[in-house]
């Protein structure tokens, strides 16, 4: 088991680990290409993937040591890295799909893994609804796109978007409501709360580190292009982005359950760099690619330090933790180091991280900027709020409930604290980071050079920005009394509008509603209404084709005597058998037509077809009769009722007679039947050319064939068997 | 067509044809590669006679003629017809493309084995047992009551 995990956790790693920054392009013989192409940009999702993985796989080890569904966990993990990595390395717009899909079912697995509990069951259901349904939506868009660039390669449509038109507006609508869904933006955000169901280090890597980062990824990827060629797509991003960062700050500062906090602190942080990267504009994008990193980084470490307290302590509500940096003081230290990255103090990721992207808004002269530092306000407020509501003590009286009263020394301490000393580390030395994050904006908009990382920016207006929110955000958590009382009264006003959680709720009814209303007028169970319906669409559309094409019919020849008989004969039977309401005369009249096709076979020369004929037409006569057997002798309703079934039959027939004759005079290479004829006996070694095609040259279709027949005598079996059982019992 | 009281003459008339009826259905299938026949024709030749068997005796008089499992009967033919197209694999042909060997049997003469034979009596073999295993469970007794047909 920790096998798997180290295999599991070592790949990742080395991918990580090794700067790929040329092109792998590889191409199997399917016509589905699956080329990977890794550029600075895919790069840095991708140290984000590894670097956040490699930790919380050794994490989840020791979270999950007693507990016997640990391979379970750590193959949905494994299976959710691997097509992280698909998706950021994908070159081809249908292969980056099927990774899309593919970390939705992950997730799925992951926040459902608790399967015992009906709150994670529905809350994965909702991810899996929002995420599946915004995946559907974009694969539209994509191949809507790749039909107007001509070319499915994400970095060809990169370089050449396609021109400006009606289907490329509803391409990048539609790609752009993927992208949303799944980075939780606003108004489709509360599935990400929802998911903290999912055990915390599936938390910790999905819903903080990668799989949301996937959407942002993409309208990364797709940013400039689209922005180049519609005119909504910045303010739409931008607007999106700065709902969900301000609604995601400001409900974190009402939550009691640490994870939840987080949760919502990360969806404030990913609307803000989703406005930044989604933008195209290489300052912002620069800006939003290093708080992509230093997210990652503190925020998959608080994960795991909630994780820790929760799995020591045994609750992460705040309200009944106290007094935890005594007793944890290691994991204390390192909550201290992450939360101050997050609120971006100076000398860390965060604060690097935020300088840069603060100076893009700036040198674009956004009014964002005031929003971005009120965001950064409520970040400051809920970083505090969470540290102190984790370690701070609060109740004189109330000691620390631990569980098993020991502090934590394995890599339940181990993993987040590796995490919290590299973002450390980047925030004092981020010259590091600089090169890929420079390498990567240009991957995306071709400009070098868009932002700089610093320890120290020097004094510039973004500075002035950062100190004053970061003032107003200290002020807020020293006086945590004004933040209650204020967001306990929007919150009760708040109750008025709808909220996105209630909105899923309300439409999960009536979509199974309308599910249930539009299967019972589709799927009726009527035979013949299914028959009906699909006969006239297949002799309907091919027919409409036909005509709108000038057809050339042959004529058909006058034909013998013995033919004409004959085909009377089956006619007289066919059209009789609509009016009988005898069961057991119809099969005969059924019986009679076969034997007459069976004749004019044989009037034609066709020996083996008119043997086949008629064995078939006695089998199946006789078959029927066991079936009827078990039905009443007569129909119930009257001969007139199937009249509209003789006009689908008529049809259907006059259909088939003017396909022969259209196909016929169509023909314009020679037939198969000559070369068949002229190789049965050299080659097969058999002179009758019938059974050669059966058994020879298309014998892989008799093989089928026989196939489906043993299928369908065990199905008949399987049916009938049981009920003979049961009435013998009865 | 009352199985629950079966005529003698019927039966015994069913059982004088039973016999040749399948000898010719397996002539039907050897003979198929150069006449008018093959595995398909044979079998359901074949089948027919099963329904001749069931019709003249019911259930009890198919079994007692016919000793074999339905399902057997579908399983070894679909087997020796997948086998056949395998087995044209080694030799470098395409799956089921046939090859042949002529050989004289003394006191029978020239005789023509077509590695397709044998796919055909899966073929066979798989009608026949679709034939008995339609018999077994739709020409069971077990019905509720006689339709009057």
């Amino acid at each position: 088991m920790a096998v798997l995990y180290w295999a599991a956790a070592n790949a990742r790693g080395i991918v990580g680990g090794t700067p790929i920054e040329e092109s792998v392009s590889w191409v199997p013989s399917l016509d589905l290409a699956l080329s990977l192409r890794v550029d600075g940009y895919s790069l840095v999702f991708l140290l984000v993937v590894a670097g956040a993985g490699l930790p919380i796989f050794l994490y989840s080890n020791h979270y999950f040591s007693r507990s016997s569904r640990a391979t379970t966990f750590a193959a949905t993990m494994t299976l959710f890295a691997g097509a992280m990595v698909g998706l950021v390395g994908s070159d081809h717009l249908l292969s980056l799909f099927v990774f899309w899909e593919l970390t939705t079912i992950a997730s799925y697995l992951l926040i459902g893994f608790d399967d015992q509990k009906a709150a994670a069951r529905s809350a994965a259901l909702h991810a899996a609804l929002v995420t599946g349904a915004g995946g559907l939506a974009m694969l539209g868009g994509l191949v809507l796109l790749a039909g107007q660039a001509g070319t499915y390669s994400l970095a060809e449509i990169v370089s050449s978007p396609p021109a400006q038109s009606g289907a490329v507006t509803v391409a990048w609508a539609l790609i752009l409501l993927g992208a949303v869904t799944k980075s939780a933006q606003f108004p489709f955000h509360a599935w990400l709360p929802g998911a903290m169901a999912a055990p915390t280090p599936a938390s910790a890597f999905l819903h903080s580190a990668t799989m949301v980062k996937a959407g942002i990824f993409l309208v990364g990827r797709l940013g400039g292009a689209a922005s180049a060629t519609t005119d909504w797509w910045l303010p739409a991003v931008l607007a999106i982005g700065f709902t969900t960062m301000v609604l995601g700050g400001w409900r974190a500062l009402r939550q009691t359950d640490l994870k939840l906090l987080l949760a919502f602190g990360t969806l404030s942080q990913l609307g803000f760099i989703f406005l930044l990267v989604g933008s195209g504009i290489p300052e912002m994008v620069f800006g939003g690619l290093a708080i992509l990193v230093g997210h990652a980084l503190f925020k998959a470490t608080l994960f795991l330090v909630v994780g820790t307290i929760d799995h020591e302590v045994g609750t992460r509500d705040l309200r009944r933790l106290s007094g935890l940096w005594k007793s944890m003081p290691i994991l204390f230290v390192i909550a201290l180091a992450a939360s101050l990255s997050m609120a971006a103090l100076p000398l860390t990721l965060g604060f690097a991280a935020k300088e840069v992207a603060f100076d893009g808004l700036l040198k674009q002269n956004m009014p964002l900027i005031a929003a971005a530092a009120v965001a950064s306000v409520l970040t400051v407020a809920y970083t505090a709020r969470f540290l102190n509501g984790a370690f701070g003590r609060h109740h004189e009286n109330a000691e620390p409930a631990l569980a098993n009263g020991a502090t934590p020394r394995n890599m339940l301490s181990w993993a987040p604290a590796s995490l919290a000393a590299a973002s450390l580390l980047l925030g004092l030395m981020p010259g590091t980071l600089f090169g890929i994050i420079d390498e990567a904006t240009r991957s995306v908009t071709g400009v070098l050079g868009a932002g700089k990382l610093a320890l120290w920016p020097g004094w510039v207006p973004a500075l002035g920005w950062s100190m004053a929110s970061l003032t107003v955000g200290g002020f807020l958590a020293w006086r945590s009394a004004i933040v209650d009382r204020a967001t306990a009264v929007v919150g009760a006003a708040a109750r008025r509008f709808p909220t996105a959680e209630g909105t899923y709720r309300r439409s999960i009814p009536a979509m199974v509603t309308f599910a249930d209303k539009s299967s019972g007028i589709l799927q009726n169970g009527s035979l013949p209404t299914y028959l009906g319906t699909i006969l006239l669409v297949a002799i309907g559309a091919p027919t409409v084709a036909v005509l709108a094409n000038q057809p050339q019919f042959e004529i058909p020849r006058a034909g013998s005597l013995l033919e004409w008989l004959l085909g009377l004969l089956i006619v007289g039977f066919a059209v009789s058998l609509a009016f009988i309401r005898r069961r057991f005369a119809v099969v005969i009249l059924l019986g009679g037509v076969g034997y007459g096709i069976a004749g004019l076979y044989s009037v034609l020369g066709g020996p083996d077809l008119t043997l086949t004929q008629l064995l078939v037409e006695t089998l199946t006569i006789a078959l029927f009769a066991f079936v009827l057997r078990q039905l009443p002798a007569v129909f119930a309703k009257p001969a007139t009722a199937r009249l509209p079934r003789l006009g689908v039959a008529m049809l259907v027939g006059a259909f088939i007679f003017g396909a022969g004759l259209l196909v016929n005079a169509a023909r314009t290479s020679e037939t198969v039947s000559t070369t068949y004829l002229a190789n049965a006996l050299p080659e097969a070694g058999g002179s009758n050319v019938v059974n050669v095609i059966l058994v020879d040259f298309r014998g892989f279709d008799t093989l089928g064939e026989i196939t489906v027949l043993v299928a369908a005598t065990l199905g008949v079996a399987g049916l009938v068997l049981p009920v003979i059982r049961a009435r013998r019992q009865a | 067509m009352n199985p629950h009281r079966p005529s003698g003459i019927l039966e015994a008339g069913v059982l004088a044809v039973t016999g040749p009826l399948l000898v010719f259905s397996i002539y039907l299938l050897f003979a198929g590669h150069n006449q008018p026949g093959g595995g398909f024709a044979g079998g359901l030749v074949a089948g027919v006679a099963v329904l001749l068997v069931w019709s003249a005796g019911g259930l009890e008089t198919v079994r007692r003629v016919l000793p074999v499992r339905s399902s057997a009967l579908l399983g070894i033919g679909l087997l020796i017809a997948a086998a056949t197209g395998f087995a044209s694999l080694l030799p470098g042909f395409g799956f089921l493309e046939s090859g042949y060997v002529e050989f004289t049997v003394p006191a029978f003469g020239k005789v023509k084995l077509v590695s397709a034979l044998f796919f055909d009596i899966g073929v066979y073999l798989v009608v026949v047992g679709m034939a008995l295993g339609l018999v077994r469970s739709l020409g069971n007794e077990g019905k509720v009551e006689d339709s009057g047909t």
